[in-house]
């Protein structure tokens, strides 16, 4: 299995969540993650959706499906290797009085992790960066605590190339929308 | 969006906000108060040449019925019996016209009931529009009275669905609508339009500008030099090759290229289902049809073939049978203009992108002429051997009941080809393909991807509306007919002069041949107890006649055929035929079936 990391470029438009995810659904494939959200361009969003599949041929298949949905101005597909993308992950810490305390030297300097946010008797710690770099934090948090709570987004990403995998949006017809 | 006006009134800017109407029927405008989303729907429909509707009104489109009372003079409005009925018959309208069929209907279930046609438009490429009531905006999603989640429902087999929520949206919506529905790979369009949009007045003058583009829908019409070049060069190497053509070539009204192409280059022409009388079956380079039911020979030679040139068609499953066996030796040139269908089931090694007329146009010049008679001969060797042992037989009238291919056989010598025929989804729709020979364009109307049945009565009607001048003739099962027969109402009381030919075998008849070739003859809930249809065609107002014995089947279809007005001929066929030659499910093309 192979991930793919598919970039979908949209007119902003009630429903199109839907539409777009109507087209994994139909051939079977699950969604790994999912973010969307406007991007710097007034009325366009961009979806990061994160599959994997057995075949590239599939997915191309998949990316030009998407591509036919109207409100769809560009899709691009991308292998990990072709593009830059992280996680954001929250971990909510059980630091009562007496118990442990956090080492915040080793989270922020082994870790590249902050503490965002201190309660009465917890913290929450924000880690990013790849799946494996989250769950590694996890692994260390665990030994030392007790975690109450822990949510990673969805991935995000850019690509490393100027143009992705079978579509792109030519930069003039951003103008459209400045 | 880029836009052209077509429409423009001399109203003056209202900045009053959209009063909080209650849901009661619209008050009488003068022309120089804003109009109602209703209003602004007619003149956004009239803008777009609509003449024609096929609907069904209910309370949540009644603000719209209520404008349309307006417009009978300008907009003929066709009341169905059921809002399947208004889909097929907006479908049937749409693929004799060429532009979209609009239907009108309430909320919840008129809205469900649409779903089947609609469905059927997207896999057949139909263009049309449906314009569908909704509940008011504040009671969108409290599970009011007929409300249904119509944009939910619809979204997986749409082109494009939109809710208007407010009257100001029409114009553009419906503009872009038509645009979507008709442009490109054509097909249906849904606008759910929310009661209180209706009623609302709109903040600012009506302003119809016709949609010509949208940002991010942008259909390739004229293909790519290099992919031309690409094709051209596989082609005029190629020592076999062989031209698939599909519904696309009519949509693109390519039908004069096709022919062109073919005659210069040579190449044989073999048609999918729905590419039907897309070329006259007459034509010398026309060698028949594809796919599970399809000719002998065009199946078989499509794997010996060295170059498919498969034009406006998608390799449906029904086409290709074992698609991992099919065309394994052929380089594939694929004119197509939905990119998504490129390399989707059979990899292209000539894609090209585009319209099919502009395509073809564009390659004729770059082709070599040829003949190929070598090639095209072996045709004709399969021919014969389809010839002796299913159409000799399937017409000899040595059967002691009429069969399926006798009705169809006499009907094309009596109509000389000319007519349109409509069919059903069954035995007789392959029946009358077999045995249909087609002399002008645009002539077959079926079911084809979705395989409705019920979808011959009512887009008979529909085609009949659009081609006022042709003989429209419906082929349909006793099964089919039981599904939309309400649809003799709408036929009787718009005095269109359908004429329907019920092949009655009192089975569900592909089922039973399935179930007695693949099921070892358990013919498990396929036998109908039918009713008398010509009694019940007269209970509707609409003559017509039995004919169960051969020696009174040509004076039948006389009658049918010279029937002032709408007929219908029940033709009792011998209860077990079955369709051959046939591809098996899950089979290659080669591995066809004679018997």
């Amino acid at each position: 299995m192979t991930t793919y990391t598919i970039c979908v470029f949209t007119s902003n438009t009630i429903g199109l969540l839907n539409r777009i995810t109507i087209v994994f659904t139909r051939r079977r494939i699950n969604i790994e993650s999912l973010t969307v959200s406007e991007t710097e361009r007034k009325g366009v969003s961009r979806f990061t959706i994160v599959i994997k599949h057995e075949s590239r041929e599939e997915v191309e298949k998949l990316v030009r499906q998407i591509r036919k949905i109207v409100e769809v101005m560009a899709v691009f597909g991308y292998l990990n290797d072709e593009i830059v993308y992280n996680e954001i992950a929250l971990f909510k810490i059980s630091t009562p009085l007496g118990a442990k305390p956090l080492d915040v030297e080793t989270i922020n300097k082994e870790y590249k992790a902050w503490v965002v946010y201190w309660g009465l008797d917890y913290v929450v710690i924000e880690k990013t960066g790849v799946e494996a770099e989250i769950f590694d934090f996890f692994q260390f948090l665990r030994h030392q605590h007790e975690i109450l709570e822990f949510v990673r987004s969805g991935r995000v990403a850019v690509g490393k190339t100027e143009k992705g995998l079978v579509e792109y949006l030519p930069e003039a017809e951003w103008a459209y929308y400045l | 969006m880029e836009t052209v006006s077509v429409l423009s009134d001399i109203q003056p800017a209202v900045e009053t906000a959209p009063a909080d109407r209650q849901d009661f029927a619209s008050p009488p405008q003068p022309a120089i108060l804003p109009l109602s989303g209703s209003e602004a729907l007619m003149r956004s429909l009239l803008a777009e040449g609509v003449d024609t509707i096929f609907g069904y009104p209910g309370g949540a489109i009644m603000p719209v019925y209520d404008a349309l009372y307006d417009y009978q003079d300008r907009i003929n409005h066709i009341l169905v019996r059921h809002e399947q009925g208004a889909g097929h018959a907006a479908q049937g309208y749409a693929r004799m016209q060429g532009r979209a069929g609009v239907c009108l209907v309430t909320s919840g279930p008129g809205a469900t009931n649409l779903v089947t046609a609609i469905a059927d438009a997207l896999i057949d490429s139909t263009p049309m529009v449906c314009i569908v009531g909704q509940v008011a905006k504040r009671l969108l999603g409290t599970d009011a009275f007929q409300e249904a989640d119509v944009m939910g429902v619809t979204m997986p087999i749409t082109k494009w669905n939109y809710q208007i929520t407010n009257a100001d949206e029409v114009p553009e919506v419906i503009s872009k609508a038509f645009y979507i529905a008709q442009s490109g790979r054509p097909g249906p369009v849904l606008i759910d339009i929310t009661k209180s949009a209706q009623l609302e007045l709109m903040t600012r003058p009506f302003h119809y500008e016709c949609c010509q583009s949208i940002i991010s829908y942008r259909p390739r019409l004229v293909p790519k030099t290099e992919q031309l070049e690409a094709a051209a060069k596989l082609i005029n190497g190629a020592k076999r090759p062989y031209m698939l053509v599909g519904h696309g070539v009519q949509i693109a009204k390519a039908e004069d290229e096709l022919r062109q192409f073919a005659e210069k280059t040579g190449i044989p022409v073999a048609t999918t289902l729905l590419g039907q009388s897309t070329i006259s079956t007459g034509h010398p380079l026309y060698v028949g049809w594809l796919g599970m039911h399809g000719n002998y020979g065009p199946n078989v030679l499509t794997d010996q073939a060295d170059v498919i040139i498969a034009v406006g068609m998608r390799f449906d499953d029904r086409v290709t049978g074992d698609a991992s066996k099919y065309i394994r030796q052929a380089k594939v040139v694929h004119i197509e203009i939905d990119p998504a269908e490129i390399d989707k089931i059979i990899r292209a090694d000539a894609p090209v992108v585009g319209d099919a007329k502009a395509a073809l146009k564009a390659l004729l010049p770059l082709v070599n002429a040829n003949d190929h008679t070598v090639w095209r001969n072996e045709f004709r060797k399969y021919d014969a051997i389809e010839h002796e042992k299913i159409t000799v037989p399937s017409l000899s009238g040595d059967s002691e009941k009429i069969q399926m291919g006798e009705v169809i056989d006499l009907l094309s010598k009596k109509t000389n080809g000319e007519a349109v025929l409509v069919t059903d989804v069954g035995q007789h729709q392959m029946m009358a393909s077999r045995y249909y020979k087609f002399q002008r364009p645009n002539s077959l109307v079926t079911s084809g991807g979705m395989g409705t049945m019920g979808f011959a009565l009512p887009a008979a009607f529909g085609a009949q509306v659009a081609a006022p001048d042709r003989t429209v003739v419906a082929i349909i099962g006793d099964g089919c007919f039981q599904m939309t027969l309400q649809e003799l109402g709408t036929i009787v009381q718009n005095k269109q002069p359908v004429k329907a030919i019920i092949l009655n075998n009192n089975f569900l008849g592909m089922v039973r041949q399935w179930q007695q070739l693949f099921h070892q003859r358990r013919y498990s809930f396929v036998e109908l107890q039918n009713p008398d249809f010509v009694t019940i065609a007269k209970g509707f107002g609409m003559d017509g006649h039995t004919c169960a014995d051969r020696t009174t089947l040509a004076e039948s279809l006389d009658t049918l055929l010279a029937h002032d007005g709408p007929y219908l001929l029940e033709v009792i066929v011998e209860k077990e035929e079955n369709v051959f030659p046939m591809v098996p499910a899950g089979a290659s093309v080669a591995q066809i079936r004679l018997s």
